[in-house]
């Protein structure tokens, strides 16, 4: 068994809170973050139902002048990461070394403000075209303006793995930790994807729920009168951390990442593998890489989007890793709605909620489950069962798996 | 045409969220003055060329940084006009 890594800081920005703790809140008490997107919203009358994030000043995360064209993934990005920060009661350079310290945050980038830079420049020439557009667009500023703003110095990327990126930030993360090459890891995802564009190229894919009359209906994952996911916008980011190193500053603990996996699909480009075994293959490499069995999963959180083939293909990986007695699932995006790569993210901080608490987290809107059969939905209540370890799925378009481990502080 | 210049400057600066309360013919647009940054001032070059068709070589938007905004207003406004200049 290889040593895992401790959470120490969790930061989010959500359409269901700011905390780990008001997210497991909001998804245990069916609180949606759905809505209809309101007039004057850049997504109002291009789609039926989103899963808006509160608004962010962005000169509350950076100097006035920047400030104006820095794209709102950006904004939401530094917002987590200085509320991880906070809550790992970190400071870089004081308690940490800044070349012992990595960043590995993601995300497909600013890409309304490249739209809006594509308008202008189509409607002006180049004069229309501000130099701004490369720090605002470009998927590697949110982690390079983490770095900036923080002033961390050691190994920062991003990954692109579209709805996988986030939780494979996390396995990065753990991997960076592992070889010794930093202490200190920012790990997580930023995506702001509420711009009409990208909204209509999900719905032209057929992606999207749609005719609902109540918004909060509209994401109902593994229920069978899903008709397609709800684009959600956010930030998650874990200040994860060598646990001998957390130890040393006397640091609070969530929980520890004790493995993780990561498989491709190889089979469409959108389309996830039909028998779901690359998925499958993934669960089982995390667990094994965490040094536990399968049956030490005691709550799978589910990537169920709340799409036909999606949520179908998962449940054949279930099946194809547990046979007839599955552990209890539940996916958290009948509330939160679908934050692409940030799902990742906050959906691992529902599962430290999840372990913390010995609670776990209902599939919201799931009525009548599609198919019926061997799979232990938790549905309508949360389930009061304390578990020693939690399985995090997050899978993307490109046919990206990723499995997150995550167990009580055990890591010595 | 200087007032022009100066007053589409202050214009541009104040939208791109810099503060010009306390700005005149004699700050600079670097760091001792205004502080604006290196996009900043290649923001600002691309703005005057639209508004008023003049053109800068990079060596120029270079020394941006160490003018004042009277000078800047003043070089824009003889560009524009060489002829009734002399």
């Amino acid at each position: 068994m290889r040593p895992g890594a401790t959470i120490t800081g969790i930061g989010l920005v959500s359409p269901v809170g700011s905390t780990a703790a008001e997210v497991f809140d909001a998804v245990c008490d069916g609180r949606s973050g759905l809505s209809r997107p309101p007039e004057g919203h850049p997504v109002h009358g291009v789609v039926d139902v989103a899963a808006i994030a509160p608004p962010i000043d962005p000169a509350s995360v950076l100097p006035g002048p920047e400030s104006r064209v820095v794209d709102r993934s950006i904004v939401m990005a530094l917002r987590a990461a200085g509320d991880a920060l906070a809550d790992a009661g970190l400071r870089v350079g004081r308690d940490v070394d800044p070349y012992r310290v990595a960043v590995v945050v993601s995300g497909v980038g600013g890409l309304s403000t490249l739209a809006d830079q594509v308008l202008r420049r189509a409607e002006r020439g180049r004069f229309g075209v501000s130099p701004y557009m490369l720090p605002g667009t470009l998927p590697n500023m949110a982690a390079a303006r983490v770095a900036i703003t923080f002033g961390i110095r050691g190994y920062t990327s991003s990954v692109g793995t579209a709805c996988a990126a986030g939780a494979q930030s996390v396995g990065e993360a753990l991997r960076i930790l592992r070889a010794g090459e930093a202490d200190v890891v920012l790990c997580g995802c930023a995506e702001a994807p509420l711009f009409p564009t990208f909204a209509d190229a999900f719905g032209n894919a057929r992606a999207l729920a749609r005719g609902w009359a109540d918004p909060t209906a509209a994401s109902r994952p593994f229920d069978r009168r899903r008709n397609g996911l709800v684009l959600g916008e956010g930030a998650g980011v874990l200040v994860l951390e060598r646990a001998a190193h957390a130890a040393a500053r006397g640091a609070r603990r969530h929980a520890d990442v004790l493995g993780w996996g990561a498989t491709n699909d190889a089979y469409h480009p959108t389309t996830p593998r039909p028998d779901g075994s690359g998925a499958a293959h993934c669960m089982r490499m995390a667990v094994r890489d965490a040094g536990l069995g399968l049956d030490d999963i005691g709550y799978v959180n589910a990537h169920g989007t709340s799409t036909k083939a999606g949520d179908a293909a998962e449940l054949a990986a279930l099946a194809d890793v547990y046979g007839a007695h599955p552990p209890p699932m539940s996916s958290t995006k009948g509330v939160t709605g679908h934050l692409l790569g940030v799902s990742g993210v906050l959906e691992a901080a529902v599962g430290v909620e999840a372990l913390r608490r010995g609670l776990l987290p209902p599939t919201h809107n799931l009525d009548d489950p599609d198919p019926a059969g061997d799979v232990d939905h938790i549905r309508k209540q949360p389930r009061p069962v304390a578990v020693d370890a939690v399985l995090s799925n997050s899978f993307g378009f490109g046919g990206h798996n990723v499995s997150l481990v995550l167990t009580h502080p055990t890591t010595p | 045409m200087t007032d022009e210049i100066r007053a589409f400057l202050l214009a541009a600066l104040t939208e791109m969220k810099y503060d010009v309360d306390d700005v005149d013919d004699d700050t600079v647009f670097g760091p001792a003055g205004l502080d604006v940054d290196s996009l900043g001032l290649a923001e600002l070059a691309v703005r005057v060329e639209d508004r008023f068709g003049v053109a800068f070589d990079d060596d120029e938007a270079e020394m941006l940084a160490m003018m004042t905004l009277g000078e800047f207003s003043r070089t824009v406004a003889q560009r524009i006009q060489p002829a009734s200049a002399h």
